[in-house]
C-alpha cells in the first residue's frame, strides 16, 4: 500500500528527506475529494436512469422523457451555475426564487415592445436586484444569510405589486415562448442556453483570474486581499452574476409557462443551493465544482421526474429533496470537529 | 519499569504513501524536562499526537505510568493525565479565563453551573503557576499571547497531570515571557510532573532541558542525550551532516534606495516610523512582541489603513490600504502567521504560488501549463519540498510553506519584500537555508525587511537593524555591530524590570488588567 518514499536531497541543506513523495507521483496521487464525489455523482446518475428504466420501461428512457427531464433543469441550473459562484465566497444567494419572479414580471410589464424588451428587461431587472444584495454585502457588510433574505421578501414583494397580483400571459408573444418551446438544431432552446452557461461557468471558474480569486476569497479572505485580490468587489459581482442568472432563469420559466407570474419561483433557491451542495461545493467555501453543480442539477432532475412517473405525490417529493441534501452535507463533513 | 511517566516503544504512524513515524524510542522520567528536536516533517507533531491520542498509531507501544495506554482517543489520554499544549493555542477567545479553564470538565452542583468554585479554583491554579495577576473574568480575547499560554496550561493544569506536552511553547513569545514560561515549567518539574517539549531554538535545550532526543525522517536518532550536549552536535544529528555555517556572508546595503517609509502612523500600535531600504540589503526589525512591527509592515503594505504617512517604492508614492496597488507598485508581504493569512491550505501549490498575479497567464483562458511550470519553477529555485506542484500547501511542512510564500512573490518579480516572522516554528537547519535564500534574494537587487523576535538571526544577517519599543522606532544598529543585548536593551522599555523576576509576573498581571480595563 505504501510506496517507499524517494530520497530527495536538498543541495542547500544538504537534508536528505524520507517524506518527500515521490516525483510524478502527482497524475496517480489519491482523487481529491472534488473529483470523489463527482465520480460518484456520475454512477449515482447513471444508477438513476437504470432504476428508471426498469421501473418505467416504456416512459422513462424515451427522447422526449429526457428532453422533459433536460427542459425542466434548465431553469434551477442556470440558477445553480450563479450559487455556486456566490457559495465558492462562502456566501449565499437566499433571493434567487423571488428574484426569478420579480424578473419575469418586470420582463412582462415591457413585453410589448418585443422580445428584446422582455429579455432585457428580465435580465436586466435581476442584475439590478442582485446588485443590491452585492452592494449590501460587499460594502454594506451585512451577512449574505440576511441581506438576500431581506431580498427574498422585497423581491417577492416587488413582483406582487408590479404585477398587481396577478400573472401576465404571454400567449401571443411566440419570441418569449420561443425561450420554452422553440429549438436549435433539433434541441430545444432552453436546453443549449443551459448548456452555454454549464460550460462558460466552467470556463470562468476554472480558467480565468476571476474565478480564481473567487475561489481565494471562500478558502482564506485574509490570504487573497494580502495577495492582491479585490476582496470586496469580487464578493459584489458574485451577488451581480447570480441576480443576472436569475433574470435569465425568468425568461426560461416565462417561456416555458407561457406566462409570467408574480408567484413563480417559490423554493427555486432550495434547489439552486441543494444542487450546489449535493455537487460537492463547500458551503464554508474555498471549494467548488460546476461540473459537481449541473451533476447535482441532473440528480434531481431525474430523481424528480422518475418520483412523478411512479405518481408519489409532490409532497413526498419535498421531502426526498431534502434528505437528499442532508444526506449529501453529511458525506462531504469535515473529519474531525 | 514504572518510573517512567511516558514510555514510547517503536512507534509507527504511516499515512499513504509515507512514513511519518518508523520506530520511535522515547521516554521521560517524572520531573524531567525532556526536549525533543528534529527538522521539520520529522515527524514530531504526529509523535504528540500519538501521545495524545488524536492519532491512533500504526504499531508500536505507548505507556503512561507503566500502563499501556488506549490509543486514538484524545479524552481517555487527558484522564490519564496526558496533557497537550498546541502551538495554535485552542482557546475560546470570547468566552472568560474561568470558562476556558473548565472547558470540557465543567464544575456543577445540583446540575446548574458552579461559577464561583470554577473561579476559586482558576485562581488557585493561576497560583501555582505564579499568575494569579491575571483575573478569572477577564475574556481570553482580551489578554496578550504570553497570558492566553498561561490560561492553556492553567486548562491542563486544572485535570490532574503527569505529562504536558508543549509544542512550541515560545514561538508566540518575546524573550522576557519566555523567561516566565521557563519559570512555569519548573515550578511543574518540581512537583513531578514530566514535560515534553518541542522547540527550534536550541538554547532553550540548555536552558531548560534534562534530556534531549533527536527525531529525524521519523526515527529516534539520538534518544535521552544529556542537554548540555553542544548545539553544532544537535544540528549534525538533525541533518544528518555538519551544516556549517548557520548565516550566510551579511549584505551590504549600497544601492539605491527602493523603499521610503515616511512617518507612518497607525495608533495605538504604530506611532511614527520613518525609514529607508536599499536595493541589495536585508532590514531588520527587532522588538519585543506588541511593538508594533508587524503592524508597521501591514500599515506599509496596506493591508492595514494608515492614518498618516507615505510609502514609496522606487520613488513613487504607494496609496493607502491597498495590497493590490502596492503589489502592483512592487512591495510583497509575506504575513506573520502563514497558515491564516498567506495560504490557501487546500489549493494547490501551484495557485498558491500563483495566487499574486494569476493574470499574467491570461491569454483569454489562463494557460494552465504554462502557469504550472512557472510556478514549479520557482518553487525548484527555492528547494521546496516538494516541488510538485499539485501537491496541498496543507502538507507541506513550515519551513517550505514559507517557500511557497516567498516563491508568490519572486514569480512577481516584487521589488521590496517585507518578510514577517520568516523564521517562526522552521527548524534550524531550514532556518540556515532560508536565511541564505533571503540574502540571495538581497543579493539579486531586492530590498528585503526583515522583522524577527529571535534577536539572534537579526544580528545574525541583517545589514541593518532597527528596534521598534511601543509603536517606534528607537535605534539603528549597524548589523555587523549588533549584539542581541543591545538590541534588547533598546527594546525593553525599562531595562531594570528584565533583571528582576518577580517584576516579570507583576508585568504580566498588569497586562492582564490593562487587557480587562479596555473591555
Amino acid at each position: 500500500m505504501s510506496t517507499p518514499p524517494t530520497q530527495q536531497v536538498d543541495t542547500v541543506s544538504g537534508r536528505v528527506d524520507g517524506q518527500g513523495p515521490a516525483p510524478g507521483l502527482g497524475g496517480l496521487a489519491v482523487p481529491t475529494r472534488i473529483k470523489l464525489q463527482e465520480y460518484a455523482l456520475v454512477g449515482v446518475v447513471l444508477a438513476l436512469v437504470v432504476i428508471g428504466a426498469v421501473l418505467k420501461p416504456d416512459s422513462f428512457p424515451t427522447a422526449d422523457n429526457l428532453r422533459a427531464i433536460l427542459t425542466q433543469a434548465s431553469v434551477v441550473g442556470v440558477l445553480a451555475i450563479g450559487m455556486t459562484f456566490v457559495i465558492a465566497t462562502a456566501g449565499i444567494d437566499l433571493s434567487v426564487g423571488s428574484v426569478v419572479a420579480a424578473s419575469g414580471i418586470a420582463g412582462g410589464l415591457i413585453v410589448d415592445s418585443g422580445t428584446a424588451a422582455f429579455v432585457g428587461g428580465a435580465i436586466g431587472f435581476g442584475l439590478g436586484l442582485g446588485l443590491v444584495n452585492g452592494v449590501a454585502i460587499a460594502y454594506g457588510k451585512v451577512v449574505p444569510f440576511v441581506a438576500t433574505l431581506a431580498m427574498l421578501a422585497m423581491a417577492r414583494g416587488l413582483a406582487l405589486l408590479m404585477s398587481d397580483k396577478s400573472p401576465i400571459s404571454l400567449l401571443g408573444f411566440d419570441g418569449v415562448r420561443w425561450f420554452g418551446t422553440g429549438e436549435i438544431l433539433g434541441v430545444p432552446a432552453s436546453i443549449v442556453i443551459f448548456a452555454g452557461i454549464a460550460i462558460g461557468g466552467w470556463i470562468l471558474m476554472n480558467r480565468t483570474r476571476y474565478g480564481r480569486h473567487v475561489v481565494a476569497v471562500g478558502g482564506n479572505r485574509e490570504a487573497a486581499r494580502i495577495a492582491g485580490v479585490p476582496v470586496r468587489r469580487v464578493v459584489f459581482s458574485v451577488y451581480c452574476l447570480s441576480g443576472l442568472l436569475a433574470g435569465l432563469a425568468a425568461v426560461l420559466l416565462s417561456g416555458r409557462l407561457a406566462s409570467a407570474s408574480p408567484v413563480a419561483g417559490e423554493l427555486l433557491e432550495l434547489d439552486a443551493i441543494g444542487a450546489a451542495v449535493i455537487g460537492g461545493t463547500s458551503l464554508a467555501g474555498g471549494r467548488s465544482t460546476i461540473v459537481g453543480t449541473f451533476l447535482g442539477v441532473m440528480v434531481f432532475a431525474i430523481m424528480f421526474n422518475l418520483l412523478t412517473q411512479l405518481n408519489l405525490a409532490t409532497e413526498w417529493q419535498q421531502i426526498v429533496k431534502g434528505a437528499i441534501i442532508l444526506g449529501a452535507v453529511l458525506i462531504q463533513r469535515p473529519e474531525r470537529i | 519499569m514504572t518510573s517512567h511517566v511516558l514510555e514510547v516503544r517503536g512507534l509507527v504512524k504511516e499515512y499513504p504513501g509515507v512514513r511519518a513515524l518508523a520506530g520511535v524510542d522515547f521516554e521521560v522520567r517524572p520531573g524531567e524536562v525532556h526536549c525533543l528536536v528534529g527538522p521539520n516533517g520529522a515527524g514530531k507533531s504526529t509523535l504528540i499526537k500519538c501521545v495524545s491520542g488524536a492519532v491512533e498509531p500504526t504499531e508500536g507501544e505507548i505507556r503512561i505510568d507503566g500502563q499501556p495506554a488506549t490509543t486514538g482517543d484524545p479524552s481517555t489520554a487527558l484522564d490519564n493525565g496526558v496533557a497537550t499544549i498546541y502551538q495554535e493555542l485552542d482557546l475560546v477567545e470570547d468566552l472568560t479565563v474561568a470558562q476556558n479553564v473548565f472547558l470540557g470538565h465543567e464544575l456543577r452542583s445540583w446540575g446548574f453551573l458552579d461559577r464561583g468554585r470554577m473561579r476559586r479554583e482558576t485562581i488557585h491554579v493561576l497560583r501555582r503557576l505564579n499568575h494569579d495577576g491575571i483575573p478569572p473574568r477577564t475574556y481570553v480575547r482580551d489578554l496578550r499571547p504570553a497570558g492566553q499560554q498561561v490560561v492553556s496550561i492553567a486548562r491542563a493544569l486544572s485535570r490532574h497531570v503527569r505529562l504536558l506536552i508543549m509544542d512550541e511553547p515560545s514561538a508566540i513569545l518575546d524573550d522576557r515571557e519566555i523567561e516566565t514560561m521557563f519559570g512555569i515549567v519548573r515550578r511543574l518539574t518540581a512537583e513531578g510532573v514530566g514535560v515534553v517539549y518541542i522547540s527550534h531554538r536550541l538554547d532553550e535545550i540548555r536552558r531548560l532541558g534534562d534530556r534531549v532526543t533527536v527525531l529525524t525522517d521519523g526515527r529516534t536518532v539520538a534518544s535521552g542525550l544529556p542537554a548540555t550536549t553542544p548545539a553544532d552536535q544537535l544540528v549534525d544529528l538533525m541533518v544528518g551532516r555538519k551544516v556549517g555555517q548557520l548565516y550566510p556572508e551579511r549584505r551590504h546595503g549600497d544601492g539605491r534606495v527602493v523603499l521610503e517609509v515616511r512617518g507612518v502612523r497607525r495608533l495605538p500600535d504604530v506611532k511614527d516610523a520613518s525609514f529607508e531600504v536599499r536595493a541589495g540589503e536585508v532590514l531588520g526589525i527587532g522588538g519585543l512582541v506588541g511593538a508594533g512591527r508587524s503592524e508597521l509592515l501591514r500599515a506599509i503594505y496596506g493591508v492595514d489603513v494608515r492614518e498618516a504617512g507615505e510609502v514609496l517604492v522606487e520613488g513613487r508614492p504607494v496609496p493607502p490600504g491597498r495590497p493590490d496597488r502596492s503589489i502592483a507598485a512592487g512591495l510583497g508581504l509575506a504575513p506573520e502567521d502563514r497558515k491564516s493569512q498567506a495560504l490557501l491550505l487546500d489549493w494547490s501549490l501551484v495557485k498558491n504560488v500563483t495566487l499574486a498575479d494569476v493574470g499574467r497567464f491570461q491569454r483569454g483562458l489562463i494557460r494552465v501549463r504554462s502557469e504550472r511550470a512557472a510556478a514549479e519553477e520557482q518553487l525548484r529555485a527555492l528547494h521546496t519540498i516538494p516541488a510538485d506542484g499539485s501537491r496541498m500547501a496543507r502538507e507541506l511542512s513550515g519551513g517550505n510553506q514559507q517557500k511557497v510564500v516567498l516563491a508568490r512573490w519572486l514569480l512577481h518579480q516584487c521589488r521590496v519584500l517585507l518578510l514577517d516572522e520568516p523564521t517562526r516554528g522552521v527548524d534550524v537547519a531550514t532556518k540556515a537555508q532560508l536565511y541564505r535564500l533571503i540574502a540571495d534574494l538581497a543579493a539579486r537587487g531586492l530590498g528585503v525587511v526583515v522583522v524577527s523576535s529571535e534577536l539572534e538571526e537579526l544580528c545574525g544577517f541583517c545589514t541593518r537593524i532597527l528596534v521598534m519599543r511601543e509603536g517606534e522606532l528607537v535605534a539603528e544598529v549597524d548589523g555587523a555591530e549588533a549584539t542581541e543585548l543591545e538590541l534588547l536593551r533598546h527594546a525593553m522599555p525599562d531595562t531594570q524590570e528584565m533583571l528582576a523576576p518577580a517584576a516579570i509576573s507583576d508585568t504580566a498581571a498588569s497586562e492582564a488588567n490593562a487587557g480587562q480595563e479596555e473591555t
